[in-house]
């Protein structure tokens, strides 16, 4: 320590008062002489500690008084200023070509640019509004409701205001012709505009060899429409916005309803499967087991199962000693509530939920257990089909009053009454139009 | 430890494997447990049970097991107990029921143990607990499959000696007990089939009444709209 404040310059304490300080030891001391020293740099009242400690570092110097910096950095390149002489200006009258009135101004100008163009001339750009004589319009741009006055009035006002229809129409005369709506003056101008493509090709016209059809009829009605759609008042607005919502349920309700239609589709032919005669599956698995090695009858027994239930079992293939039982535990990919559904429908059936695990009873098991959860499918793909019938009824009631769809026979539920008939029974109307759809020979008596 | 002599060439350690040998080895496991007729005054237990792995035929499984492990509760002194050679059982007083975890552990290291679990059965179920039965035997079957079992293993387990000379029975008849399981499964099966058969015709016939009931919903439709045109 000593030696650092050596380095450091560090004054040592001189004249030792006696104190504890001083009996305990020099450097504490020094420290606190230290502290002293820099007292007079205190953090200010209200400045905070962290920015304060990022003024001082730990040598407890002051902080630079002025920016040391002197590197580029990140900073961007100066200007580079040329030491050529300066370039001359001259202040130079000059007349715009894109004026008809040759009108003279003046403006600062290089002396180098002297005698050119005024640069902005070139965007004055002239749209070319086509003409017609009187023989013209006598033979092709006679219309009704337009006199030739009036059609010269408002091509006049087009090439004076570059075809902008709204100051054409601000600035029509109204006086000696009729009130005219934009979409009438873009009509009459277009049609004319074709008629005279169509006929010649002038100054004008040859740049027009895309002929522009106005459809006055669609621009009144979009313009109809955002008028219409400006106006809504604010429960229209949400009314439309309930209406999307329910339109969004709906297709989703629609997207559920074919994904449904696609799983009972494929829960009907694993069913037909399950009930097919396992002729082929044996053929199969024994050819297979044949070629690849002798396997013993279990395995097979046990691959039959696994191959055609719509449970996994555990197939506990694998060389090693394994408890039979083992064979029986679902998998618990299946699901709290499908293992409960089984569960319950075993104890319907009356049957044990853990038999005597020997091998035939495994494997019977299991397949009882897969054609369980197959019922367990089929049950509730059944009463997804119920509900969709009597939703599509209520439907077709509502959409056609006095009008009803009768369910076959077998598909009606357990309390027979079809409520609709009963219903509609007492005015006698709905009775009078049943569609059978399905064609079933009792539909007709309902 | 009445092991047979193992040739030469296929020692515990030689580990090689039969490939496509099943050995299927039957037991029996499960308690029998006698009630005191009263609670006992010193620690309140009321029952002595044994638990125990026994052979489901007439053989000697110390042939081919090494030991039996029953883990008892854990409020047993030294709950894991270990049964050397047969008869594989455990004898103990209590006054609960609880789950025993049986494992057995093979001659051969290179078959690992396989585990039971036996939910101890002290009182039963019925309204004559107690009463009428003094001893309660609750067994069950279980299969033990040596699936490609070492050559090892499988010398061990095809020669094996009968336990007695005499008739090998068990409490409960397990062969009646399989036919009336088999017979209920496959009851079951022919009633679930036909369930499914049936549902299936059903399920086909909604499908397409939905399709038809949709079609007359779609011409409905379009009626409306040529009619509102």
């Amino acid at each position: 320590m000593a030696d650092i404040r050596d380095i450091l310059d560090i004054e040592r304490p001189t004249g030792p008062e006696v104190t504890k300080e001083a009996i305990l030891g020099p450097e504490k001391k020094a420290k606190r002489l230290i502290f002293n020293g820099t007292k007079a740099s205190k953090r200010p009242e209200g400045m905070a500690r962290e920015v304060f400690a990022l003024l001082y570092n730990d040598k407890k110097d002051a902080p630079p008084v002025f920016p040391t910096d002197t590197g580029q950095g990140y900073k961007s390149n100066k200007a580079k200023l040329g030491m050529k002489s300066v370039r001359p200006w001259k202040w130079t009258p000059f007349s715009n070509p894109a004026r008809k009135d040759n009108a003279m101004f003046f403006h600062w100008r290089r002396v180098c640019d002297e005698g050119k163009d005024y640069p902005f001339a070139k965007f004055n750009k002239v749209v070319p509004i086509p003409t017609y004589t009187e023989a013209e319009y006598q033979s092709h741009l006679v219309a009704e409701g337009w006199t030739k006055p009036e059609t010269d009035h408002l091509f006049d006002l087009c090439r004076r205001f570059d075809l902008r229809f709204v100051i054409i129409q601000d600035r029509y005369d109204y006086v000696q012709f009729k009130k005219r709506s934009i979409e009438e003056l873009k009509e009459r101008y277009y049609s004319v505009v074709s008629a005279l493509a169509k006929v010649k090709t002038g100054p004008g016209l040859t740049a027009e060899a895309k002929i522009y059809s106005f459809d006055a009829e669609h621009e009144r009605k979009r313009k109809e429409q955002l008028h219409r759609l400006y106006l809504r008042t604010s429960e229209q607005v949400e009314e439309e916005q309930m209406l999307q919502n329910e339109l969004k349920k709906i297709e989703a309700r629609k997207k559920e309803r074919d994904k449904k239609t696609q799983d009972l589709q494929k829960l009907i032919t694993a069913a037909d499967h399950q009930q097919e005669p396992r002729k082929n599956d044996k053929k199969f698995s024994r050819k297979k087991i044949q070629t690849a090695s002798s396997r013993p009858k279990i395995d097979q027994l046990v691959r039959q199962s696994t191959e055609l239930s719509s449970i996994k079992f555990p197939d506990l293939k694998g060389s090693g000693v394994t408890v039979r039982s083992q064979r029986m535990k679902l998998p618990a990919n299946i699901g709290q509530k499908k293992m409960k559904a089984i569960e319950a429908m075993l104890q319907e059936l009356q049957t044990e939920t853990n038999p005597m695990p020997t091998e035939e009873n495994c494997t019977h098991f299991n397949e009882l257990r897969s054609d369980l959860l197959l019922l367990y499918e089929l049950k509730t793909a059944m009463a997804n089909c119920e509900f969709e019938l009597q939703a599509l009824r209520h439907q077709y009631e509502a959409a056609n009053p006095g009008k009803t769809l009768t369910l076959p026979k077998i598909l009606q539920p357990d309390p027979p009454p079809v409520k609709a008939d009963e219903s509609g029974s007492g005015n006698g109307q709905v009775k009078n139009e049943i569609i059978d759809v399905v064609g079933s020979p009792t539909a007709m008596t309902g | 430890m009445s092991q047979p002599p193992a040739p030469a060439d296929f020692g515990p350690d030689s580990g090689t494997r039969m490939k496509g040998v099943t050995v299927v080895k039957p037991i029996v496991y499960g308690n029998v447990a006698r009630y005191f007729g009263a609670k006992r005054e010193e620690d309140g237990h009321t029952h002595q049970w044994t638990v125990y792995v026994k052979p489901y035929h007439n053989e000697d499984m110390s042939a081919y097991v090494k030991k039996v492990h029953f883990k008892l509760h854990e409020s047993y002194a030294n709950q894991n107990r270990v049964c050397l050679k047969p008869p594989y059982e455990i004898t103990e007083t209590g006054w609960g029921e609880f789950e025993i975890v049986i494992k057995i552990y093979f001659h051969d290291t290179n078959e690992r143990p396989v585990t039971l679990y036996h939910e101890l059965k002290l009182f039963l179920s019925g309204s004559d607990a107690q009463m009428g039965k003094r001893l309660l035997v609750t067994e069950w079957y279980e299969e033990i499959v040596f699936q490609d079992p070492t050559t090892y293993t499988h010398h061990l387990l095809t020669n094996t000696k009968p336990i007695t000379s005499g008739v090998y029975t068990h409490e409960t008849n397990f062969e009646e007990k399989k036919k009336k399981s088999l017979d209920s499964i496959m009851k079951a099966k022919a009633t679930v089939r036909g369930q499914i058969n049936e549902l299936k015709d059903k399920l086909k016939l909604a499908k397409e009444t939905i399709a038809t009931f949709r079609a007359e919903m779609e011409k409905t439709k379009q009626i409306e709209e040529l009619q509102s045109c």
